[in-house]
């Protein structure tokens, strides 16, 4: 078994001084539908009997075009689009387009959306990363804890059903504010979530650090450095589990996360263990910012008062020619951004997340890219996995918390 | 610190311009346009300037941009600092079947990156180890996001035959039109809006419709 280096191509690799025995890689087909991949995601392993040599990812079974089909709907429009990419940080996903666009339009939105934004944006990174706990722990092996986490998971997609009206696929924000403020029940609806889920994070430890195949699965396994890393374009949570404290909520803060205090967790260790442990840690800062965003709202308008971008409200289409017209043109049209290019990068749940808008003048985009994190995340499996048992590979996957939605786009 | 950042940021400033790159800024958004050739000595420079993190590599496909007569494809580097987030933008135009040298070598990050411009736009990346399409299945031909393949949409149709086709509908929405009814947005010439917002002359918001990026009006 001494065949290291010796290509990744399943070809007869013959052995010196090995007389009649010849050794080949057995190269092993994971996917594209397999309970360990969360969604179609393949891999073409080749395999050294236990260890992996090459690991390549076939992905793209889930594309579906969202770029170009944005750049054929206008502006508005493309809020049903956005958060259909990463269906379980969906509000990430529409705060990173409507920053963009606002950003090209200078609009200015009111401080209550903003709040109500980042309360929305955190509760549903903590929803995001419970089913991560929920699917990751099952892959190793650890059945329980996908019921516990799920059962927080629903009183979160309970409080977002009441605003949005679903449960997935939210496109509650719009360009300048939000659809509609929130109802009266809202706050007292994340009061209660904010006392009821700390107690539930600390019965998750008995789950995670205590519990013993966990910590063996993962701890020391798929290490990556922070060379590596940052080379492999690695962002998010497992960045900061190489020691990198980049988080754009913190270093470059957008939507008044700059008057929030929060911490952003990091670990030097870099393997499997710490990169489900950062996730862990940020389910309480994400608590925190909730918390002192709830403090902090007050009743206020929730869009931008601008008739360029937002809607007149209903009662001035009554009275106001003026409001009906704009009604009109924002309803047939939709508004026109000046010509230019701008990109926004936000923190989703998995990395940074950012939409590249390019503006032709007109009431669509002529160019939209998403720069998804779990897409370039997943480069980072080759130098993780490699070298490693192919038992492992499993946890490694799991650790990056890919959202095939976001990978295929 | 902030001025110790300011300086290193002048440094890759000034090492960029040596190359001959063109300088673009629009909305603190930096960009240096470097040609093909020298992409892989300009980001060497920005690595070395601490941009170590390529978050980015994207194409542009200029087909139907109103007014454009450059090259038809632009490749756009996204680079940033890890230690104050400064982010520039190397941009490299290209035409249809030029190549560009691969970045593979500076950044590991760049192999998805370039083989998605290659599968989206049929740009060549010269010394990429394995240029295959990344998204788009093998048995599809052409490039999804030029500008030039079509959506293949159908016709939405009524009652009485009559249909809606949805490019005819949406050419109206697109930059290098007037838009339906030429309006660009803001309130019309000498009605003061209750918001207070400012007025701005649209010119003759007439039915001619016209080249949007040859307005250069004070809404651009």
């Amino acid at each position: 078994m001494s065949v290291k280096n010796a290509g990744t191509s399943a070809q007869t690799v013959a052995v010196e001084n090995r007389g009649a025995f010849e050794t080949h890689h057995m190269r092993v087909n994971v996917g594209p539908q397999h309970p360990s991949t969360h969604g179609v995601l393949r891999l073409v392993v080749d395999l050294d009997g236990e260890r992996i040599v090459a690991i390549k990812p076939q992905i793209g079974y889930l594309h579906t075009g969202f770029e170009k089909t944005m750049e054929n709907r206008t502006y508005q429009q493309c809020v049903t689009y956005s958060n259909r990419m990463d269906y379980l940080h969906g509000f990430g996903h529409d705060l990173a387009y409507v920053l963009a666009v606002e950003k090209l339009m200078d609009a200015q939105v009111p401080e209550r959306a903003q709040r109500i934004r980042v309360i929305l944006t955190e509760l549903n990174r903590i929803a995001s990363h419970l089913l991560f706990f929920g699917t990751g722990l099952l892959d190793i092996g650890a059945l329980t804890p996908y019921f516990y986490t799920n059962r927080e998971r629903e009183k979160i997609l309970e409080i977002f059903e009441m605003v949005s009206g679903v449960r997935m696929n939210y496109g509650y924000f719009r360009v300048g504010g939000l659809y509609r403020d929130v109802p009266d029940e809202f706050e007292a609806a994340v009061r209660e979530f904010l006392e009821y889920f700390p107690p539930m994070i600390k019965q998750y430890d008995a789950a995670f650090m205590g519990n013993k195949i966990f910590v063996d699965r993962t701890k020391g396994v798929g290490v990556l450095t922070r060379e590596q890393a940052i080379d492999y374009g690695l962002t998010g949570p497992s960045l900061r589990a190489s020691g990198v404290p980049l988080d754009f909520r913190k270093a470059q803060p957008y939507s008044g996360y700059e008057e929030y205090e929060f911490d952003v967790p990091t670990s030097p260790d870099g393997d499997t263990y710490s990169r489900f442990m950062m996730r862990y840690y940020e389910l309480t800062e994400s608590l925190r910012i909730i918390e002192q965003a709830l403090d902090k709202l007050k009743p206020g308008p929730v869009k931008d008062p601008d008739r360029r971008i937002s809607l007149p409200p209903r009662s001035e289409l009554e009275t106001s020619m003026e409001a009906v017209i704009f009604h009109f043109k924002l309803v047939t049209e939709g508004f026109h951004p000046p010509l230019g290019e701008v990109y926004v990068p936000t923190e989703s749940a998995r990395g940074e997340l950012g939409y590249y808008i390019v503006s032709d003048g007109g009431s669509m985009p002529y160019r939209v890219k998403v720069r998804v994190p779990s897409l370039i995340n997943l480069q980072s499996l080759e130098p993780s996995c490699i070298g490693g048992l192919f038992a492992d590979m499993v946890a490694n996957i799991a650790s990056l918390d890919p959202v095939m939605g976001d990978v295929d786009k | 610190m902030t001025t110790e950042n300011a300086a290193v940021n002048h440094d890759v400033h000034a090492k960029l311009l040596e190359l001959g790159a063109r300088y673009g800024e629009f909305k603190g958004m930096e960009s240096y346009t470097v040609s093909s050739a020298l992409i892989n000595e300009a980001l060497r420079k920005a690595r070395a300037a601490g941009f170590e993190m390529l978050s980015d590599i994207m194409g542009i496909d200029w087909l139907h941009y109103p007014g454009h007569t450059g090259k038809r494809f632009t490749v756009v580097y996204n680079v940033y600092r890890l230690d104050d987030v400064r982010r520039i933008f190397l941009r490299v135009e290209v035409d249809e079947g030029e190549k560009i040298p691969t970045v593979t070598g500076i950044f590991r990050a760049a192999n998805f990156m370039e083989r998605e411009v290659f599968d989206m736009f049929g740009v060549q990346f010269e010394g990429h180890p394995d240029l295959r399409k990344l998204l788009t299945p093998e048995d599809l031909d052409g490039h999804p996001h030029r500008k030039d393949f079509p959506i293949g949409e159908s016709p939405t149709l009524f009652n009485d035959g009559r249909f809606l086709d949805p490019p005819t509908f949406r050419a109206g929405l697109v930059g290098r039109d007037g838009g339906l009814t030429g309006w660009k947005g803001g309130a019309r010439k000498g009605v003061r809006s209750e918001q207070g917002l400012e007025l701005v002359d649209h010119g003759t918001t007439g039915q001619q419709g016209g080249f949007a990026g040859n307005e250069g009006g004070g809404d651009r």
